[in-house]
């Protein structure tokens, strides 16, 4: 594997895209965009998932937009008294998302204040999410405002204390005490020693969570619940002792939160693919403090996928690179027989990535910030059977006469798990598939 | 500060891309925030065509200095210049985050283009400023492209021509607005020397002045570029609205004034039209006035679009137009000016919720309107035409809206949004609201608010009470 930085522009589609799809997502928010006309617009043109067939979604009554004058920037704390005006017309709101980026901080809106007055007023958590915020390793991925969300998310659960570590292990030994006179005292003794996962991402696949959650469940580990949940009110406790299983590539800012409140990141490979997967159970468990052994699940799953595998093996695929979950699908890819030709990476953080890079295969080459025209140029040269576009190189990919599937398609099928890998293996096959029929259209 | 619901516009630079992007061999430096590439995806979601966008992101970085990554504006200015040799203009748009970080423009040329000794032109816009939105832009952009590329007074043509001053891209059936008016011009023998801006190319800003006169299609864009070339080199213009079938017919006749053809040719070409593609004075004999009479119309758009329409509905159908809005606001006192002539219920508004509270307070039968006041007629349970942009859809088939062809397109849209619509609310009415209910009505938002009332309103029915109360609308909307 070669990692080669290409210092261009690439082609990302802007993170405040998702603020649509995580309104949607998280009922009982309320997302006020703070800045000028240019948020605003942007989070409206563009849909939640773009793609060229989609209208754009429906305008959510739960995303509203602070539209700061430039010549006339508001007094401290008339933010905050309009958003509680808002939310009183807003039944069953339970938290209350700032997305205030460079603009609103130059025009002297000061965010946290702002949250914290209306945290105050409502009495509901309110937190800040700043798009614009550089990361420690440079360039954009469309997936940052999902990350900084769940950054927040993960700062809401409600903390373990130490004394609630005492509490669960102390019946422990005492009914190891008892246990060992009344011969059932094993199972209660072995749970003494298990610590409660949580597992982080999969935002918009929640099928997808709740099939891992059940792999994971499978292997005797014990999901306290997930980042995304269901609601507001049902984040799982989160904090010393608890163990995060990571979902997703790109979620830096989430690890790091959940890492600061002495939580344990498991570092491991993303559970997208048979492999992958395994891996990420085996791991989780491990950490968990249960052994298992994935092997032969995995074995199995592999022979399950036979077919599938055959139909995509030497299949030659090039990913552009937009959400970050490139590199395990051509991690996975590789592993099914397709020939990956180059793996596009927007922004590259080798360390949190350490464990997907070691196992990508010997002849994966990775593009770091890649130039949209080179790639073009060779994706043009190699003529690959089937690109992973990003999304302002679709079209123009297509009209060249390039196969073409967004990113986003698989994380709209869910990627994760055994059965994930199988949707992945589908979802190419279908896609090849229905190209092979169109192009034996007489025209 | 206002907290809105959604924007009808975009931004300064939108404007400036739009218009840029629209003409040929220009190419647009971007100069934004990192996360600001939205423009090729949104390009392609839009337009659906494979072509790629001449714009070229120049992110605000912390310290471009310390590599070599795009980011630092000279760099990256130069870099456009020898990345895309073809190029005749460079224009750098700012997005408001620029602007805020108050950066100057570093340079005042473009270096040469290796082998040729040719150095494209650089156009910076000396107005750009934060309190510009999309379409005041967009004009000013026009303008100044003109006067950039605007050389020495090419002869006069010898025969009769126009330039059609069009929308940009974007705008809902752009291309099929232009052909159907090049159509329309043909027909009484007047050629088109040039359409500007969509598809037009540097050569052809150039050889504007050829002209005998500039007809306006879409005032919003056009109108400064036309007072100008009006000002500077005498052009006349013509600015009548070519929607409905009224306004074609006196925009045509006003053509055919300004390049002296003979105005019985010019009324034989429009009688003709008229018998052949014409539908709108037909549909609205055909229909029995009891289709018309009392129903009111609530008009909301740019400028072009809701004055034309409007007309259109009021003279030419006989609908009430009961309010008729523009979001426009630098063109305020146009716009009020034009909308008195047909309606009492004239305003000036871009807040989308507002904008829904004035609709509503209008009860109108029928919404003409942008893609955010489907909700408002969604809420209020009566026909919506989205006919003013932005409109969300994107056919593959484009209708013109204006022209004759246009008319059509309209009494088509009319004849199926106005055909048995007639008699819901009347059997429903007589449900009593309690005062709770209706403070509990007022905190929701006015575009959801018919919704939220039918809901209760059923919801009290199945319980079988003759009134809201406030238990039953919560519970309604929980």
């Amino acid at each position: 594997m070669t990692i080669l930085n290409e210092s261009g522009i690439p082609d990302v589609l802007p993170p405040l895209h998702a603020v649509n799809g995580l309104a949607e997502r998280l009922p009982g928010v309320l997302v006020v965009v703070a800045g000028t006309q240019a948020e605003a617009h942007l989070v409206q043109s563009l849909p939640a998932v773009p793609s060229p067939n989609l209208p754009p979604s429906p305008r959510n009554p739960r995303v509203i937009f602070a539209v700061l004058d430039p010549y006339d920037p508001p007094q401290q704390g008339l933010l905050a008294s309009r958003i509680v005006e808002t939310a009183a017309g807003l039944r069953g709101t339970e938290l209350v998302l700032v997305v205030a980026g460079r603009t609103a901080e130059s025009l002297g809106v000061d965010a946290a204040f702002e949250a914290r007055l209306v945290a105050r007023k409502l009495d509901l958590p309110a937190e800040v999410v700043n798009p614009d915020a550089p990361y420690e390793v440079p360039g954009t991925l469309s997936t940052d405002l999902e990350d900084r969300v769940l950054a927040a998310l993960v700062d809401l659960c409600p903390k373990r204390r130490t004394s609630d570590l005492v509490d669960t292990a102390s019946p422990a030994k005492r009914g190891g005490l008892f246990g060992s006179l009344l011969g059932g005292g094993r199972d209660a003794s072995d749970s003494s020693q298990f610590r409660p996962v949580v597992v982080l991402g999969g935002a918009f696949s929640p099928e997808a969570v709740r099939e891992l959650t059940a792999e994971l469940s499978r292997a005797g580990v014990e999901v306290a619940g997930a980042v995304p949940g269901p609601g507001i009110g049902d984040l799982p406790p989160l904090g010393e002792g608890t163990v995060v299983a990571v979902m997703d590539p790109n979620l830096t800012t989430a690890v790091t939160v959940a890492e600061k409140r002495g939580a344990t990141v498991v570092r491991t490979l993303m559970p997208v693919g048979v492999d992958g997967t395994a891996r990420f159970v085996q791991d989780v468990a491990e950490e968990a403090g249960s052994r298992t052994s994935e092997v032969v699940r995995a074995r199995s799953a592999w022979e399950d996928l036979g077919a599938l595998r055959n139909r995509i093996r030497g299949k030659r695929i090039f990913f552009a690179g937009d959400t970050g979950l490139e590199i395990p699908l051509a991690r996975f890819l590789a592993d099914a027989g397709a020939v990956v030709l180059e793996v596009g990476a927007p922004r590259l953080d080798r360390r949190f990535l350490a464990a997907e890079l070691q196992a990508l295969g010997p002849d994966v080459d990775v593009v770091v910030s890649p130039d949209y025209r080179g790639q073009m140029k060779r994706i043009d040269e190699a003529r690959p059977d089937l690109v992973i576009s990003s999304p302002g190189l679709h079209l123009p990919l297509v009209a060249r006469g390039h196969l073409c599937r967004s990113p986003r398609d698989f994380l709209r099928a869910g990627p994760y798990g055994y059965e994930g890998a199988r949707r992945i293996l589908e979802l190419l096959a279908h896609t090849l598939e229905r190209a092979e029929t169109l192009d034996s259209v007489n025209l | 500060m206002k907290l809105l619901r959604g924007v009808y516009e975009g931004p300064e630079s939108h404007g400036i891309l739009r218009v840029a992007v629209s003409i040929r061999g220009l190419h647009t430096v971007l100069r934004a925030l990192p996360g600001e590439t939205y423009f090729p995806t949104l390009y392609g979601i839009r337009e659906r065509t494979g072509e790629m966008v001449p714009v070229t992101l120049s992110p605000l970085r912390a310290r471009p200095e310390d590599s070599m990554a795009p980011g630092n504006l000279t760099r990256d200015l130069s870099g456009v210049v020898r990345r895309h040799p073809k190029t005749e203009t460079v224009i750098l748009a700012r997005s408001e985050a620029a602007l805020l970080a108050g950066e100057t423009i570093p340079l005042t040329s473009l270096p040469e283009i290796e082998g040729t000794g040719r150095a494209p032109k650089l156009v910076t816009f000396s107005w750009e400023g934060l309190g510009i939105r999309e379409t005041e832009a967009a004009e000013l952009v026009l303008e100044d492209l003109i006067r950039a590329h605007l050389q020495d007074r090419p002869e006069r043509s010898p025969y009769p021509t126009v330039n059609l001053f069009g929308p940009p891209i974007f705008g809902p059936g752009a291309a099929a607005e232009y052909a159907e008016a090049e159509r329309l011009l043909d027909l009484i023998g007047v050629e088109v020397n040039a359409r500007v801006p969509l598809r037009a190319d540097v050569g052809d800003l150039a050889r504007l002045p050829r002209a005998w006169a500039n007809v306006l299609l879409y005032r919003e864009v056009g109108e400064s570029a036309t007072l100008y070339l009006q000002d500077e080199l005498g052009m006349p213009r013509v600015t009548t609205p070519m929607i409905g079938a009224a306004g074609t017919g006196a925009a045509l006749r006003a053509v055919g004034e300004l390049c002296q053809l003979d105005p019985k040719s010019v009324q034989r070409a429009i009688w003709a039209e008229l018998a052949r593609t014409a539908k709108l004075p037909w549909y609205a004999r055909l229909e029995p006035p009891e289709t018309f009479r009392g129903r009111r119309a609530a008009i909301f758009g740019d400028f072009t679009y809701p004055l034309g329409l409007g007309y259109a509905l009021a003279r030419e159908v006989g609908l009430e137009v009961a309010s008729c809005g523009t979001y426009l606001t630098h063109l305020e006192r146009d716009f009020l000016f034009h909308a008195h002539t047909f309606t009492e219920g004239a305003f000036v508004e871009d807040d989308p919720e507002e904008v829904a509270a004035r609709i509503e307070a209008a009860e109108p039968d029928l919404i003409v309107g942008t893609q955010l006041e489907e909700g408002v007629a969604d809420s209020l349970g009566v026909p919506f035409l989205p006919l003013c942009p932005p409109v969300a859809g994107r056919p593959f088939v484009e209708r013109p809206l204006i022209g004759y062809a246009g008319s059509s397109v309209l009494a088509d849209a009319l004849d199926g949004a106005l055909r048995g619509t007639r008699t819901e609310a009347a059997g429903e009415a007589g449900m009593q609201w309690t005062d709770g209910a209706l403070q509990e009505v007022a905190e929701v938002p006015p575009f959801m608010r018919g919704r939220a009332r039918r809901l209760a309103e059923e919801r009290a029915r199945q319980q079988g009470s003759g009134e809201v109360t406030r238990e039953i609308f919560l519970e309604s909307r929980s």
